[in-house]
């Protein structure tokens, strides 16, 4: 096939399936578009399935890191620890509800950097909306916190979003680097989102709730051994991905090493069953990120990615500051319009040029695709753009929807904590 | 006068002082009303979808989720028959501003009584945007007349002139 063809066609393949992922047609799966993009370059002959297979190997630590920390969470969560976290920031909160708010933030921060935005989003918002609807408390502004902090928390380790492993795999930061950087930059951005969130729920956030209508945290502890086990656990995770982290040590290591431990542990007293952990664990997003990393290779070779690098690497003008703010806003962007996992892949591949540039050129863009990436979907929040323009088709049909109270505190709040984060990792670069 | 009480878990009392001064002047036939607002529940499953997932969430975790709305909805109506013991208790879900205009219809209400926005201790009684969209959305469309109580607001005046 000749290359112009060649070039041409697996373009189209590549944008075709961004833009399924992006709109998702029929409300078909990501996974299943991304899978059937990756199949449509292999049938066509546009890439070869040694370099896809190549591909995959290549990457086997993000594999291996998502399962890790899936698995880490589901199996947290059968052991009730979250439940008693949450029940125990509602006790420390002392009948108010602004306190409980603060240490909502406060548990969503520890959650998601230690077991991922995963877990804050996806274990401790129902959990938390359980909380506040039993406490009579306003729910909305709680929820916010909830998803807000997920995303706003998730780059103060390497560990606290997969798009972090995703992005140093390719791009290695060093653990001192990587806190300098983004640890800082993302306790400011957390006291910046604290903040916000306070002066926009002020009015609800004034009174105070009876404790006695929740039930204690210890009836939150299935059984007290194994939770015991899992603090403990967990905590030496926490301490074994700082210290992996400082010497470079793949982190799904670590992660699977504690959901092994867990695991052997729940069995053991009969807490979660394999079979049962397996179902608690999304598998179709491996096919989603395997389909994205074949498409993105493909397309790496046309030259495309390439392209966009430079654009964007001109558009930096070459300095730092330049390299920050492309950097964020690029990513930014790019995560709500085609989610932050395919924009991470894409990124990484754009970015193979900054390899020869200066030192802060380069961790500006490292830094601030990670920052963009992670912080980016607070934008819209309910998914990505796409999404947001069908709610607000739905509204104008009269059609019952929600979400859109997302967006509206999404597009006040978080281009704010995009300028703020990204400032600051300038002035650390 | 069939009169429909509009709960919010924080306006019981002020709805049983509106219903007094209106038992004065005729017999009121009262039923009390809670909306279950199922808006968060469609935002989580909103989120559980950006991360990839299912939109509902785990089966122990849906039924805890609802197992809680239950429970507080039942409280609300509970304490509100405290005060209206002989009133007729209604528990729906959805949108609440809908269901309540639909209710009205439905249970053939001559009055509407609902409050301005949930008081969670913060907002002043009056002055801009003192009508939360529910409220707005019942005056709106409710199929007869709404009286809208709130609170007393003397000491925020004289307000400028």
């Amino acid at each position: 096939m000749p290359e112009l063809t060649k070039a041409v066609l697996t373009s189209l393949v590549g944008v075709l399936t961004l833009i399924g992922i992006m709109t998702r047609p029929f409300r078909w799966n990501e996974a299943m578009i991304a899978i059937g993009g990756a199949a449509v370059l292999l049938l066509l002959g546009l890439i070869s399935p040694a370099d896809a297979f190549l591909t995959l190997v290549r990457d086997w630590n993000t594999f291996l890191f998502f399962l890790g920390m899936m698995a880490l969470s589901a199996l947290a969560e059968a052991a009730g620890l979250f439940d008693w976290l949450a029940a125990q920031a509602a006790r420390l909160a002392g009948k108010s509800a602004a306190r409980l708010f603060l240490n909502v933030f406060l548990l969503g921060s520890l959650i998601s950097m230690v077991l991922s935005n995963d877990a804050t989003a996806l274990i401790l918002t129902p959990i938390v909306y359980v909380l506040v609807t039993k406490l009579r408390l306003p729910v909305l502004p709680y929820l916010f916190a909830c998803t807000f902090i997920a995303d706003t928390a998730s780059f103060l380790l390497p560990v606290s979003n997969p798009i972090n492993v995703i992005i140093i795999s390719r791009f290695p930061l060093d653990l001192w680097t990587f806190l300098r950087l983004l640890f800082l930059p993302s306790l400011v951005v957390i006291g910046f989102n604290i903040g916000l969130f306070f002066l926009l729920y002020r009015n609800q956030l004034k009174g105070s709730f009876d404790i006695e209508r929740l039930p204690s945290a210890e009836q939150a502890i299935k059984h007290r051994a194994y939770f015991r086990y899992t603090c403990c656990v967990i905590t030496v995770v926490a301490f074994a991905y700082v210290m992996a982290s400082a010497v470079q040590l793949p982190l799904s290591l670590v992660a699977l090493s504690g959901a092994v431990l867990l695991l052997i542990g729940a069995i053991g007293w009969k807490q979660i069953s394999l079979r049962q952990t397996a179902k608690r664990i999304s598998w179709s997003i491996f096919g989603f990120i395997a389909g994205m990393f074949i498409v993105v290779r493909a397309i790496e070779d046309t030259g495309l990615t390439t392209r966009f690098g430079n654009w964007l690497i001109h558009l930096s003008g070459g300095t730092s500051f330049g390299a920050v703010m492309v950097g964020t806003v690029g990513a930014a962007l790019g995560t709500n319009l085609i989610n932050n996992v395919p924009m991470a892949v894409v990124m990484i591949s754009a970015l193979g040029g900054i390899r020869h540039a200066g030192p802060s050129l380069q961790h500006g863009f490292v830094a601030a695709t990670i920052f963009g990436c992670d912080l980016g979907p607070n934008l819209t929040t309910v998914g990505s753009l796409a999404t947001v323009l069908w709610l607000l088709i739905l509204r104008q049909r009269d059609v019952d929807v929600s979400g859109l109270d997302y967006f509206k505190v999404g597009v006040v709040v978080t281009p704010l904590m995009l300028l703020v984060g990204a400032l600051t990792i300038w002035l650390l670069l | 006068m069939r009169v429909l009480c509009c709960l919010d878990g924080t306006n019981v009392e002020q709805v049983s002082r509106a219903t007094e001064m209106l038992s004065t002047s005729q017999p009121l036939t009262l039923a009390i009303l809670y909306v279950t607002d199922t808006g968060p529940r469609h935002d989580i499953e909103h989120l559980r979808e950006r991360f990839l997932r299912p939109p509902d969430p785990p089966p122990p975790r849906e039924e805890e989720i609802r197992q809680a709305e239950k429970t507080s909805a039942q409280d609300i109506l509970n304490e509100g028959l405290r005060y209206f013991p002989a009133a007729e208790a209604l528990q729906r879900q959805g949108r609440p501003e809908r269901e309540i205009v639909n209710t009205a219809a439905e249970w053939q209400a001559d009055l509407v009584i609902v409050c301005p926005r949930a008081e969670y201790g913060g907002k002043r009684a009056i002055g801009p945007k003192s009508v939360g969209h529910v409220a707005r959305f019942v005056v709106d469309h409710a199929p007869c007349p709404v009286l809208l109580v709130r609170r007393l607001a003397r000491q925020q005046f004289p307000i400028p002139r």
